[in-house]
């Protein structure tokens, strides 16, 4: 069984060196944005297993942690676009 | 080949290709994502590892706080400086460090640490054994926590002293300015953060209890509260102007203070700095723990505010303030 889940573990990081193509083209801060948060899920998943395959209550709790937090910065990057997208309407009204 | 070092190969991979594409990064947004996408592959490393408490550790201030950190640092840049690395004309002393940085000091530094390495003896078994047979005098069940606060309780003591300097460096540069617009709240941020707030703080005491005997401890729960503090920053809450006097400071340095009262009287009753009474270990680590966390979540959320608090402004009046600034 810990074969599989390692399996598994190793396909699901596999997923995250593709998805990281999305966060180096972009071409817009939210594909890039979506994409971290996308990891942090998998990551969730890639713990989830690793703690299953080594028997270990410690992995779930950093996972436990990567699913209450990513949502914050996830949180951050939207109230704080709003302001950047005022800003550069702004600008641009400056330079025109 | 076993899939587990196929694993440990391509995360090692992907680890230094981000490592070197965060840094090569002309735009900084990509860089930051990049790095928050950093932390979470280097928490899984840890975990690979064998260290789950580094992991804690990293997922919680690597890859959640710093990431909001630097999102919200992005913010305050200029819009010029913000998309792009600025490139300013160097001047000679400028063009002058960078041939003698990679030409003389890092290969100089490099020998004398080959030098020293080759000095050192090699101890495999490392200082779990010696750690394990002193566990039962420490105050704690668990070997880390009984390292960081008591064996080498003076390195945590160190720490704590460097956030707080951290933090009057940030206070000295600027004042907190609102970082986001208190009008117009999203309905799903209010509701997301009904939700995700009793979580947070409930994991940050589940961590901080922990510590006594699992991975857990001080600044990974002071973590969680400071993200919980920015999750009520982000839904439009701001700490009343009555607190942020000498309240504020005080919950800043009781974490430091309260350790160094410690040292202080032990050094004065028993001659050495942080050597517990074995009958007083536990509650003593406990206290020290329990004050470290109020103390990292609120210098942490201290820093994600970007400065010293403004006392003589009404909370209300700001965001106008701000527009105006920006016009």
């Amino acid at each position: 069984m810990t074969g599989l889940y390692i399996g598994l573990a190793l396909i699901l990081l596999l997923t995250i060196a593709v998805g990281l193509v999305r966060v180096l083209r972009g071409p817009t801060a939210t594909d890039r944005m979506l994409a971290a948060q996308l990891f942090g899920t998998t990551a969730v998943a890639i713990l989830l297993l690793l703690g299953q395959a080594g028997n270990s209550t410690a992995i779930w709790d950093v996972a436990l942690i990567f699913a209450l937090l990513a949502a914050v910065a996830a949180v951050t990057f939207v109230r704080r676009r709003n302001i950047d997208t005022d800003s550069h309407q702004e600008g641009n009204r400056g330079h025109h | 080949m076993e899939p587990a070092l196929i694993f440990d190969l391509i995360l090692l991979l992907t680890l230094i290709s981000l490592a070197w594409l965060l840094l090569a990064s002309t735009d900084l947004f990509r860089a930051v994502v990049l790095f928050i996408a950093f932390g979470l592959l280097l928490a899984l490393a840890w975990v690979r590892l064998g260290a789950p408490d580094v992991a804690l550790a990293e997922a919680a201030i690597g890859a959640g706080i710093s990431g909001a950190l630097l999102l919200i640092g992005l913010g305050q840049l200029g819009s010029s400086e913000r998309d792009r690395c600025p490139v300013r004309p160097l001047t000679f002393l400028q063009h002058l460090s960078a041939p003698v940085l990679i030409g003389v000091i890092i290969p100089s530094v490099t020998v004398i640490l080959l030098l020293e390495l080759r000095q050192l003896q090699v101890v495999t078994s490392g200082q779990q054994g010696l750690v394990q047979n002193l566990l039962s005098i420490s105050g704690s069940d668990h070997p880390v926590t009984a390292v960081l606060l008591n064996f080498r309780a003076w390195d945590t003591l160190l720490e704590k002293g460097v956030l707080l300097l951290a933090l009057i460096t940030i206070w000295s540069l600027d004042q907190a300015r609102p970082r986001f617009e208190n009008t117009d709240i999203p309905p799903l941020l209010s509701g997301f953060g009904q939700l995700l707030l009793p979580l947070l703080i409930l994991f940050a005491g589940v961590l901080l209890w922990q510590g006594g005997y699992v991975p857990g401890g001080a600044f990974q729960a002071g973590a969680l509260l400071t993200a919980a503090m920015l999750l009520a920053t982000l839904s439009g809450y701001a700490l009343p102007s009555r607190w942020t006097g000498v309240a504020l400071r005080l919950v800043l340095v009781a974490g430091f203070l309260v350790f160094l009262a410690v040292a202080a009287i032990t050094l004065l009753l028993r001659g050495e700095p942080l050597h517990y009474p074995q009958r007083l270990a536990g509650g003593l680590i406990l206290l020290i723990e329990i004050v470290a966390t109020l103390s990292v979540a609120a210098i942490l959320s201290a820093a994600l505010a970007g400065g010293h608090p403004v006392t003589n402004l009404p909370p209300a009046a700001t965001p106008t303030t701000k527009i105006e600034d920006k016009s």
